[in-house]
């Protein structure tokens, strides 16, 4: 079978004759990788939109742009869109696409219900969105805190879009969830054994069963503020007996988890990037694969950090604290070996190793000041302030979103069959990162200085307005980064570099196959001869050094 | 290529070396049946959080459900409920004989059980006990309910499987009847816990 | 011994120090290695190292040690803290603080006659004070930086706070929590004074309103005749509802409605006129009134000191 002919489309060579409508009937794992990655990518425009007008609100003081009313749906939806709607997505995209690639199989366990995980998603995701057209916005915060989000203090409509959309694109995610798990537990070509799975599998496996633990305790929790909102009850109306602290606990116990949910994948593809651009396996490949175990057991312990405001018994708070330390262990764990994987290896500094090595210098800032977070009387402080603005988006795009471009960059060519562009690429990464930094940085000390968070603006005797323009001229440099991505994007989807089926010369199966895949991924069922089949391929003198 | 069709996965691709199939699966080997088992790994939590919330809220409601629950009859309704795990076992053995008419005696049971919890329901609305009412309300309600709603889809799956299997001269492969049938008890298990928790609970609270 | 501000800001320091010299080592070993290992600077392929089990070992036991100090100093910490608190004896006086969509509410139970105020918090320095924590309706969160850190107030809960100024003065804060529409200007004055000073400032808010004369008595019977007293008190009147701010002494405050605006004269008719352009969705609204009335009104309220 050529790998090369002139295609239709350029996910999946697909026979011509197909309508496009085959995109809506679709169940093979890489046309819904694709859809998924198309929805991520769809929201992220909305969501940089409304981060846009968020800085430039708080550009001022005393600003008047948007007034409070617009302003509380803008910082609510964008949480829940770059959450829900883009980073789950993409990452699920990702998962889809590669897993059966890496690990030797023609699809998913259960191709079909693939399917209606995106189609469940993507209507979640449009049902938030609804509320916008149906009388408003949900204006409570992304995490949607009772009484304010129960009937009395939020009436209209918006929170119950909220509710139910959220529901919705949970089911989806659970179910895809179920999918991932099992077609990594039992769909492996032979002589893939667990400890030969590729990094970016083994940290998908650990997500999808973290989705399975955390996803229904939102579903719960959900469950619960529809029955306050719309049947009468009371399970958060302390008027009545009910408890608002009920929901911050099974929402956190839902929330933290979440933020491992779209971590550990973005580690995952950050585990496979650094080897291959410095010609060398991965350093401690047992120790990351244990790590991410540790931190996905540890992540579901650690959930009343986000309470420690709330007078909690002192135990409760040292036990949580306690958890939230020992997780930056496995953490720290996985940022010193991909740096000794770097130590001397044979550096290419593609856009990829770019994005990898970003991520790696911006994450251990997240990671330090969330360890400053975990320390209870610290935490007292700077909760609740621009300080954990600032460090939950070091941690989610300087971790998430870094790692994505990384794999965006390193896998594009074996999805679409051509390269992106290292030029428009080196100007993406260099944007963004400077006008990440710009952006975030400051807000470290905006939260020290007293700026509490969702305030849609802040007067002009707090002094916190040079600050707060600095912030939101990274912004704009942020901004120019990513239209660089998109023309990237759009541009290398044209008229980019064909790729070949192994660019990189890199060492795991979904790089033995064309470029894109044949339909059924492989000709011949693949057989696993180490944790770098390809290496061996391509060494066969040199196997013992696989 | 030729026509485009999603084969089953983990199937050999056409001419190439045909995968290895193991004598005698264990069960959390077959891909339907440890999906069924994550999907009711995920469930569990699920139910525990409404259950955390129902016991953290107890407390509020329990001199309402003192008086208004009614242990005696529920528990024969749960015997009901109970007993169908006990047929649904039996379907399950004799799935390609006529184990479809022990799926409807299940399903009937089932029924039974959901037509109970109906009468409770009503029962207790007409003494205006509702999630409206107060904490009582709200707690038992949500969680019973919600239980009942897990009862309704597996009394759709076995309808389903029933239909299936009486349309299929050659049989549903086993693992549907299975993974049905871990659906079920799992709802019956999700009822055990319920049924301590709310009625037994009360009791001895 | 140590404020409680000062234990939390030497455990910072200890902790920010510890975390900028691991990020100076991480960041180091990676430039440093981007830098001395790229292509162009290495002959020959790359070793094919899949890792050294005791360094692994040592870079997962020696952040586990690190952590494990920290802990320590953090649980020393608190207990200096509740140690402080005993130390200085029981609170010295007891503040009830209730926190509503978007004003702060302040009761002085242990204070002789009834003192109700609101969004400026006086207590004397020096002086350890219990801050008892409730909420109205949501949950808001309590926090001037420069006291101390924060604590939520939620609804159906009694949390507590322990203030303590150690030189008088005023301390800037505002809700921690986001509470709806108009959180961004839910501002808190804490007014730290002398034993002397605080006094005087108590006695001043325990008495009913000085009656008015002139225009303000005219202003009077503008508020109590207007839809004003059915959310707002002030003790003296028949005005006693506690949907809103008590106003008995509303002229001794520095800013008007959480700190939007100055309390001037000036400030204070605009807010009247149109409190909607100032805090668009705040729960007072808009009340048509003739110039002489508003005057009349501006007048009464600025001689309640």
């Amino acid at each position: 079978m050529s790998a090369t002919t002139a295609s239709t489309t350029l996910w999946v060579r697909r026979p011509a004759g197909l309508p496009a409508a085959g995109w809506l009937r679709t169940v093979d794992h890489k046309e819904i990788g694709v859809l998924y990655m198309g929805m991520g990518l769809f929201f992220l425009v909305f969501g940089s939109v409304e981060a846009a007008i968020i800085r430039l609100q708080l550009a001022v003081p005393e600003n008047r742009l948007v007034d409070p009313q617009l302003y509380d749906q803008l910082f609510t939806i964008h949480g829940v869109t770059m959450i829900f709607l883009v980073a789950i997505p993409i990452l699920v995209g990702f998962m889809n696409y590669l897993i059966p690639l890496m690990i030797g199989a023609r699809d998913v366990a259960f191709p079909r219900l693939n399917a209606l995980s995106f189609w469940l998603s993507l209507l979640g995701g449009l049902l938030v969105y609804f509320s916008f057209v149906a009388g408003g916005g949900p204006d409570a915060g992304w995490f949607a805190y009772p009484p304010l989000s129960d009937r009395t203090y939020s009436t209209g409509t918006g929170l119950d879009y909220y509710v139910l959309g959220l529901a919705v694109n949970g089911a989806g995610t659970i179910v895809g969830a179920i999918n991932i798990a099992v077609t990594v537990l039992l769909l492996r070509c032979p002589g893939l054994s667990i400890s030969r799975l590729p990094l970016f599998v083994w940290m998908s496996l650990v997500t999808s069963l973290l989705i399975l633990v955390a996803y229904p305790a939102l579903s719960a929790a959900l469950v619960m503020l529809f029955a306050d909102r719309r049947l009468g009850a009371h399970f958060f109306d302390a008027t009545a007996g009910g408890d608002p602290i009920i929901w911050q606990h099974v929402f956190w116990f839902f929330g933290h988890p979440e933020v491992y949910i779209v971590i550990l994948p973005a580690f995952g593809m950050v585990s496979e990037v650094i080897p291959v651009f410095s010609r060398k396996p991965i350093f401690g490949y047992r120790f990351i694969a244990g790590s991410s175990v540790a931190i996905g057991f540890l992540s579901v312990s650690v959930w009343a950090h986000h309470m420690f405001a709330v007078g909690l018994p002192d135990a409760e708070n040292l036990f949580f604290s306690a958890a939230s330390m020992l997780i930056a262990v496995p953490t720290g764990i996985k940022v010193l070996a991909w740096t000794a994987t770097m130590v001397g290896g044979r550096l290419r500094f593609t856009t990829a190793m770019l994005f990898a090595v970003g991520f790696i210098a911006t994450f251990v800032m997240g990671g330090l000041t969330g360890v400053s977070l975990a320390i209870v009387p610290i935490d007292w402080y700077v909760t609740d302030s621009y300080y954990v603005v600032a460090h939950m988006h070091y941690v989610l795009f300087g971790g998430v979103v870094f790692g994505i471009f990384a794999g965006l960059y390193y896998w594009f060519p074996k999805m679409t069959g051509r390269l992106l562009s290292e030029r428009l690429g080196k100007w993406h990464f260099w944007l963004v990162f400077v006008g990440f930094h710009l952006t975030f940085l400051p807000q470290h000390w905006l939260g020290i200085a007293g700026m509490p968070r969702r305030v849609f603006t802040y007067a002009a005797d707090t002094g916190w307005g040079p600050l707060n323009l600095l912030s939101t001229l990274g912004a704009v440099v942020m901004g120019a980064g990513i239209l660089a991505f998109v023309c990237n994007l759009v541009v290398s989807l044209r008229a980019g570099e064909l790729a070949g089926d192994d660019p990189w010369d890199a060492w795991t199966l979904e790089w033995s196959t064309s470029s894109p895949p044949i339909p059924e991924n492989f000709l011949q069922v693949p057989v696993a001869t180490s944790k770098r089949p390809l290496w061996d391929r391509k060494h066969p003198d040199r196997a013992h050094e696989a | 290529m030729t026509s485009y069709v999603a084969p089953r996965p983990g199937a050999p691709t056409p001419g190439a070396a045909p995968l290895e199939d193991p004598p005698v699966a264990p069960a959390l080997s077959r891909p339907p049946l440890l999906g069924m088992a994550l999907f009711i790994a995920s469930e569990s939590i699920f139910f525990l959080a409404i259950v955390v919330a129902f016991i953290a809220l107890r407390p509020a409601g329990l001199a309402v459900a003192k008086v208004e629950l009614d242990l005696p009859r529920t528990l024969i309704f749960s015997l009901c409920l109970f007993a169908s795990s006990g047929t649904m076992t039996i379907a399950e053995r004799r799935r390609r004989r006529d184990g479809w008419i022990w799926l409807l005696v299940t399903a009937g049971l089932g029924a039974v059980f959901l037509i109970g919890q109906g009468l409770e329901y009503a029962r207790l609305l007409g003494t205006g006990i509702s999630p409206r009412a107060g904490m009582f309300g709200t707690t038992f309600f949500t969680l019973t309910g919600l239980h009942g709603l897990h009862v309704l889809v597996g009394l759709t799956a076995i309808s389903g499987l029933v239909l299936a299997a009486r349309a299929r001269p050659g049989g549903v492969r086993a693992t549907a009847w299975e993974s049905v049938a871990w659906y079920w008890h799992f709802v019956d298990g999700v009822w055990v816990v319920v049924f301590s928790v709310v009625y037994l609970g009360t009791v001895l609270g | 011994m140590r404020t409680s501000a000062e234990a939390i800001g030497g455990l910072a320091l200890v902790v920010g120090a510890i975390a900028f010299l691991i990020f100076i080592g991480v960041e180091a070993a990676l430039l440093y290695s981007a830098w001395r290992y790229r292509a162009s600077r290495v002959a020959g392929p790359a070793p094919q190292i899949h890792g050294n089990t005791r360094l692994e070992i040592a870079w997962t036991a020696i952040p586990l040690v690190v952590l494990a100090v920290v802990f320590v100093l953090m649980v020393g910490t608190m207990r200096e803290i509740g140690a402080t608190a005993s130390a200085n004896g029981p609170a010295a006086m007891r503040i009830v603080a209730r926190g509503h969509q978007w004003w702060w509410e302040f009761r002085y139970p242990d204070a002789s006659g009834e003192i109700v105020t609101a969004n400026e918090l006086h207590i004397p320095s020096n002086t350890a004070v219990d801050l008892e924590l409730v909420a109205a309706d949501v949950v808001h969160s309590f926090w001037v930086p420069e006291l101390g850190g924060k604590t939520d107030m939620i609804p159906g809960k009694t949390n507590h706070l322990r203030l303590y100024a150690d030189h008088a003065g005023v301390y800037r804060g505002q809700c921690a929590e986001f509470c709806g529409i108009e959180h961004a200007w839910m501002r808190i004055s804490v007014v730290a004074e002398s034993a002397g000073d605080f006094q005087r400032w108590l006695a001043g808010q325990a008495a009913a309103r000085a009656a008015p004369g002139g225009t303000a008595a005219e202003g009077e019977r503008v508020f109590l005749q207007n839809v004003c007293a059915s959310c707002h008190a002030v003790r003296g009147t028949d005005a006693k509802a506690v949907a809103g701010p008590d106003l008995t002494h509303l002229a001794s405050r520095r800013t008007l409605a959480a700190g939007v605006l100055p309390n001037d004269t000036a400030s204070l008719r605009a807010w009247l006129f149109d409190p909607q352009r100032y805090k668009p969705g705040s729960l007072m609204p808009r009340v048509p009134l003739s110039d002489a009335d508003l005057d009349a009104l501006v007048s009464y309220l600025g001689s309640l000191r």
